[in-house]
């Protein structure tokens, strides 16, 4: 990767304006984009602006762009709240030391396809927070996309959440072959599905189906588990076809459900 | 551009390009310790610490490293040498390639937990150091064995 | 330490209690070089680069199959800092092979270092060279080459006889009779039948027929090929380089440049991995043709993504094994048809394929026909080459899979099936005689085969009971065991050699100097055991010395399981000699006979212990004190096998399936090994240890992925991952007391074997747990889940 201009801003005002009005190209970890691309006329490090952190601020806990995976994997706060969710979630990128390195702004801002952990922030509501002022859900966006450069400052969850991740892959450090976290609000049961091996989108006809009752029986659960692999539309890549990924994404919903339901 | 960082608790002032990672400005600067396996961020063997934290210095910003603390196995030599013994002692060198990342990655790992971690965590603490050779099997024999011995040290 | 100048027979049990006298072999002592490596000290290629070395790329093609109408390399060197661009016009037009094989090679001279034609993506096109690799890489791009895009063959099923003919080329030729047919496509074709196959198949009452098809697999040794170059003070070629084979790769340049040897000289330094993937010349040709072109030091270190798609792979092969047998078990006739796919060019392609069968059949010696044949055939994906196991677990796949159909079409236990089929010491096989690598075979009886042995503890380690293969430990996830037995050889005899120099130092030490090369697998250290041993001092005592075409003595190379036996020997025969001529210096100095000196502790004595005379003291006076008698104490000396003792391995894998997602874990897999008297036995056990994890990579992961157009998909670590160390629940190696008459102290050899048994065994746990004979590798989900289904449907 080259960099022709490299500029690390002190302020997100600055980062911003770099970004929006120069076309300055965001570095997060920069894992994904070295791999990725070959020249960046602008780079703007976002190492200095202070974007790592897990905080709880009012009803809801905010991720700063810049926190890292491992920071995920390790947090006491998202443990408290999430359980093993998270850790579960990262555990199989690489290794602790690109789980040192990568962040969770460059992931939401990826969108991308593989992703476990944008399956795993869909399926518990996540919003993302583009600098200065503007929300959006996370799934939304990531359907979506942007229109315009932008800064993604921090990402914003819900106090608390029950959920499981559950994946396949053809070996422990390979990218995912499918992947779904399910999660329990407090109120509704919510499911997410990635790497398809298109990026995650919700299952809303799935969601419906399991209804506001935590413990809704076997045969609603799998039903519930078919439906999310009919709602949803599946590719082939070099790991598997479109055909494997639709039939054994129910057993992972089920078996998501059920871990959730316990 | 010029940046100065501290390695092994030395300053060095070198000259490096924004877009450049930290494997080949180390390895410019003749430490040839940090080797360079994949090109990809997945095999481990370019393992540096930042401030006393694994990473992968092919998939990390020279620049960004700059006012930080870098050690490579060199900087933690005494220790290096004491748990080669135990890799050497079970045979689990190999080529040796992935063993200057790899173990500086078990120090990392001795310094995060408190208490001796069991072999499901050791496998999943060190899943991100390849090693083609061994099988890892022996490398866990060694690490085993290692952790004991510190332990009761 | 007796003084045993030359080796006393020893009656037959008492060779296995030699085993536990030893002082230094059958030690678990520290690499060499080991707390070095840990703590990166500069030992490989690239660490070494000299500051003023010119960078080198290579222009690759973006084509399968494409003829080269230009090259325009102005724009390139209009760069400041580019030094050159070299195409296949500034070289001569030779063909020679890129394997790193004996003289003649048994692979086709069919390749040119630099040519008019590309035949795979990724074939070297253009050599570029500049000041920084920055440079480089920027010049490499911007040399414009003009192809004509021909339509390529990728698939190795429809090879033969293809109206596309990938080497139409004039000038290629066979070094012997190999079956070479480039017209065809073939690059090389065996047959041979003892006995009368089909008759005795038609005979039999039981019959199974199995065909499976192993994928082609990546080395991935962890360093990338590098070499780097450089003019000597006498105006010769140095190449510094991670090769396994010195003096393969020395001749080869020499021919491909046509210089005389004396003027090129191979250093290897440490390499990182090889298994295989190293016997070859990759990057050797072109770093030295920028040397020679501009007088400069040049380096060239591959990308990760030029290992995978421009060095070799192994070899994919469809393999059918059809066996006959009585009711009772007993196996009447063998026969192993393959196809073999060698890539664009044919290196290791007869070679891997004889292999297939010269090193699995003799595993079943009793049957009265077997039969093996087929073709190797060119495709326009990259080549093919060696690659451990190289052939052998290919045809293991298939026979072994064969085995356990056949034990389950009689109701027996598969493990029983194979004990009353299979070679014992004391025998021999008719396919050693007629088989051998390329050419014929050398007969040979098997003197040490602990197979029961292997067999008998590896099942009490995995829990074998024949009634309870199988059981469910949650709904739709079960539990399942399978197993295969293994043989691999030990060199090649009359075609491998091997030598080693010790000398004598001030200061009571030893220099050794082998030809051999250590790939990272601990040879240095175990040579050093072997020298250590015989000459009655301690490791540290020997100084060794490697690799250097200069500076060492000959030795082929590290491949075919080959080091620890014929340069081990070579070693052991050099010390015995230097041990000779040290007494017998001593002796003259004493004025007694050589036989009445006793060598014991580094101290020489006369036998009625008046005059002694410590190591330490007799080198100073051999070397300063001596006046005209001074002399230098050394030996060399070499070793050919006239045989190829295999090493032999049974292997019990337990696994877990997911029968409805179709994912395949191997929860534990046990091999128990015969490799003779191991010389370093946690260095031989961690040898089988890797070898089966990268034997479980090619069941279970590992692909070569290609797009329609050739295009190899799977060109990185992210797309083509290799076994984490969470991806296999435990490994279990433990080796046999065993002891090879022919090897030094009893060894065989541990490089190979472990890999080959992993395919079958584990295929055959699955055939266990659910019924389905899987035969399409690597067992992925997809896969797995997929055979299921299509069984269900059939039963339905
Ligand atoms: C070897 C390897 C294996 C991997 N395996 C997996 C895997 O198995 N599963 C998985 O889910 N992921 C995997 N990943 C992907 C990893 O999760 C990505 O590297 C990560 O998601 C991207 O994070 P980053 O911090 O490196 O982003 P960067 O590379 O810095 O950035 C990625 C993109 O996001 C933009 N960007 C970054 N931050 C911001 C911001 N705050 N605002 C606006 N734009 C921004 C960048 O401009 C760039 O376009 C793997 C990566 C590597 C290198
Ligand atoms: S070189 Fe950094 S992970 Fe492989
Ligand atoms: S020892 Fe060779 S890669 Fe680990």
């Amino acid at each position: 990767m080259e960099i022709l201009k490299y500029a690390c801003p002190q302020s997100k005002d600055e980062a911003f304006r770099l970004i929006r009005e120069e076309h300055g190209t965001a570095i997060g970890g920069a894992a994904w984009l070295r791999t990725n691309t070959k020249t960046i006329a602008l780079g703007v490090d976002l190492a200095g602006l202070g974007l790592e952190y897990v905080r709880e601020v009012g009803d809801h806990i905010e991720i700063g762009a810049m926190t890292t995976y491992r920071e995920l994997e390790t947090n006491p706060l998202l443990r408290a709240r999430f359980g093993a969710l998270f850790e579960t979630t990262v555990s199989h990128v690489v290794g602790v030391q690109l789980r040192n390195i990568i962040t969770v702004g460059g992931t939401a801002a990826g969108r991308y396809g593989f992703s476990d952990l944008n399956t795993t922030l869909c399926a518990l509501g996540a919003q993302v927070v583009f600098y200065p002022d503007q929300t959006m859900d996370l799934a939304q966006f990531i359907e979506r996309g942007a229109k315009v450069p932008f800064l993604l400052e921090k990402v914003l969850l819900p106090a608390t959440a029950k959920g499981t991740y559950h994946q396949m892959r053809i070996s422990e450090n390979d990218f995912p072959i499918i992947n779904t976290t399910a999660v329990w609000t407090g109120s509704e049961w919510r499911i997410a599905v990635g790497s398809r091996p298109a990026a995650t989108r919700l299952c809303p006809k799935a969601m419906a189906l399991l209804g506001a009752d935590l413990h809704p029986s076997d045969d609603i659960l799998a039903s519930a588990a078919r439906a999310a692999a009919d709602e949803l539309q599946f590719g082939s890549d070099i790991r598997a076809s479109a055909e494997y990924r639709r039939e054994i994404l129910p057993v992972l919903v089920r078996r998501a459900l059920m871990e959730v339901r316990e | 551009m010029n940046i100065t960082l501290r390695i092994n608790g030395k300053q060095e002032s070198i000259e490096c390009l924004p877009g450049e990672m930290l494997t080949e400005v180390l390895r410019r600067a003749g430490h040839f310790e940090v080797k360079k396996g994949c090109d990809t961020g997945n095999c481990g063997a370019c393992t540096v610490l930042v401030d006393g934290k694994p990473v992968l210095s092919c998939s990390y910003l020279a620049v960004r490293a700059e006012g930080k603390e870098i050690t490579t196995i060199q900087g933690l030599a005494d220790e290096a040498k004491k748990f080669a013994a135990f890799l050497t002692a079970e045979g689990a060198d190999q080529c040796g390639f992935c063993a200057p990342g790899f173990a500086l990655t078990v120090l990392a790992m001795k310094e995060e937990f408190s208490s001796i971690p069991d072999e499901a965590q050791i496998r999943h603490y060190l899943a991100g150091n390849l090693c083609r050779c061994s099988g890892y099997e022996g490398q866990i024999r060694a690490i085993k064995k290692y952790l004991e011995a510190q332990h009761a040290e | 330490m007796q003084n045993n100048d030359y080796p006393i027979p020893l009656p037959n049990d008492a060779k296995l209690e030699a085993t536990k006298q030893f002082n230094v072999v059958a030690h678990d002592l520290p690499k060499v070089d080991g707390e070095g490596l840990v703590l990166g000290r500069p030992a490989y290629t690239d660490d070494l680069v000299p500051p003023n070395a010119l960078y080198v790329k290579l222009v690759r093609s973006p084509h399968a199959f494409a003829r080269i109408l230009s090259i325009d390399p102005t724009d390139a060197l209009a760069l400041p800092g580019v030094a050159c661009v070299l195409t296949w016009k500034d070289i001569p037009r030779i063909p020679i092979t890129r394997a790193g094989q004996g003289n003649p090679e048994p692979s086709p001279h069919d390749r040119f270092i630099l040519d008019e034609y590309v035949r795979y993506v990724g074939d070297e096109v253009a050599v570029v060279a500049a000041e920084t690799e920055a440079l480089a890489e920027k010049a490499a791009g911007l040399v414009k080459v003009e192809y004509q895009k021909l339509k390529p063959v990728l698939d190795f099923e429809h090879a033969l006889d293809n109206p596309i003919v990938i080497h139409p080329e004039p000038g290629i030729h066979e070094m012997f009779p190999i079956g070479f047919e480039p017209k065809r496509n073939i690059a090389a074709a065996y047959h041979m039948e003892i006995g009368d196959v089909e008759q005795e198949l038609a005979a039999s009452p039981v019959k199974v027929e199995t065909t499976v098809h192993t994928q082609a697999q990546q080395h991935v040794a962890l360093e990338p090929h590098t070499a780097f170059s450089y003019i000597d003070l006498q105006g010769r070629l140095v190449i510094v380089t991670s090769t396994q084979n010195p003096w393969h790769t020395r001749r080869l340049l020499g021919l491909a440049f046509q210089m005389p040897l004396r003027q090129i000289r191979i250093v290897k330094p440490r390499i990182g991995g090889g298994f295989g993937g190293k016997q070859h010349i990759h990057v050797e040709p072109y770093v030295a043709m920028v040397t020679m072109k501009t007088g400069r030091p040049a380096s060239l270190a591959l990308t990760r993504r030029e290992v995978f798609e421009a060095t070799f792979t192994r070899h994919e092969m469809r393999v059918k094994v059809r066996l006959g047998a009585n009711p009772d078990g007993k196996l009447r006739a063998i026969d192993m048809q393959v196809l073999s796919n060698t890539g664009a060019y044919g290196e290791h392609a007869l070679t891997t394929f004889m292999v297939a069968g010269s090193k699995t059949l003799p595993l079943y010696n009793k049957v009265s026909a077997v039969r093996f044949g087929g073709h190797v055939v060119y495709t326009n994906k990259v080549s093919a080459g060696a690659f451990r196991g190289y052939g052998a677990i290919q045809g293991l796949t298939g026979l072994e899979a064969a085995m356990d159909e056949l034990a389950h079409k009689l109701s027996i236990d598969p493990v029983e099936l194979r004990r009353k089929n299979m070679l014992h010491e004391g025998e021999t096989s008719e396919v050693f005689r007629i088989m051998g690598e390329g050419t014929e075979g050398v007969a040979m009886n098997i003197e040490s085969c602990k197979l029961e042995e292997c067999i008998a503890r590896g099942k009490e380690l995995i829990g074998w009971d024949f009634t309870q293969l199988v059981h469910e430990v949650a709904p739709g996830v079960l539990r399942a065991k399978g197993m295969a037995i293994a043989m691999q050889g030990s060199g090649i005899p009359l075609i491998d050699m091997g030598s080693a120099r010790i000398e004598l130092q001030d200061g009571g030490f030893f220099k050794l100097h082998v030809g051999a090369t250590d790939l990272g697998t601990g040879s240095d250290t175990i040579l050093a055991q072997i020298a250590a041993e015989e000459l009655g001092v301690d490791m540290e005592d020997i100084v060794v010395h490697s690799s250097d075409t200069d500076h060492t003595p000959f030795d082929v190379g590290a491949y075919a399981s080959s080091t620890t036996y014929v340069s081990g020997s070579a070693v052991l025969k050099a010390a015995r000699s230097l041990k000779t001529k040290l007494i017998e210096a001593v002796a003259e100095k004493f004025g007694v006979a050589p036989k009445d000196i006793v060598y014991t502790q580094k101290t020489f004595m006369t036998a009625d212990g008046t005059k002694s005379l410590s190591l330490n003291d007799f080198s100073y006076d051999t070397l300063y004190h001596d006046g005209e008698k001074m002399k230098t104490i050394e030996a060399t000396e070499s070793f050919s096998g006239s045989k190829s003792p295999p090493p032999y391995l049974a292997a019990f894998v337990e696994i877990e399936i997911d029968t409805e997602t179709g994912k395949v874990n191997v929860v534990h897999y046990v091999a128990v090994v015969d490799v003779g008297t191991p010389i370093n036995p946690n260095l031989a056990k961690v040898q089988i240890e890797g070898g089966l994890l990268q034997g479980i990579g090619l069941a279970l992961y590992e692909d070569v992925r290609y797009s329609e157009a050739g295009h190899m998909l799977s060109h990185n670590m992210m797309t083509y991952p290799i076994p984490s160390r969470e991806d296999v629940g435990r490994i279990t190696v433990e080796l046999v007391d065993s002891y090879e008459p022919s090897g030094p102290f009893g060894a065989k050899s541990a490089g190979e074997i472990g890999i080959d048994t992993p395919p079958a065994a584990i295929a055959n746990a699955i055939r266990n747990a659910t019924g389905v004979r899987l035969t399409e590798y690597p067992f992925t989900p997809e896969r797995v889940l997929a055979a299921l289904k299509a069984a269900k449907t059939q039963h339905t």
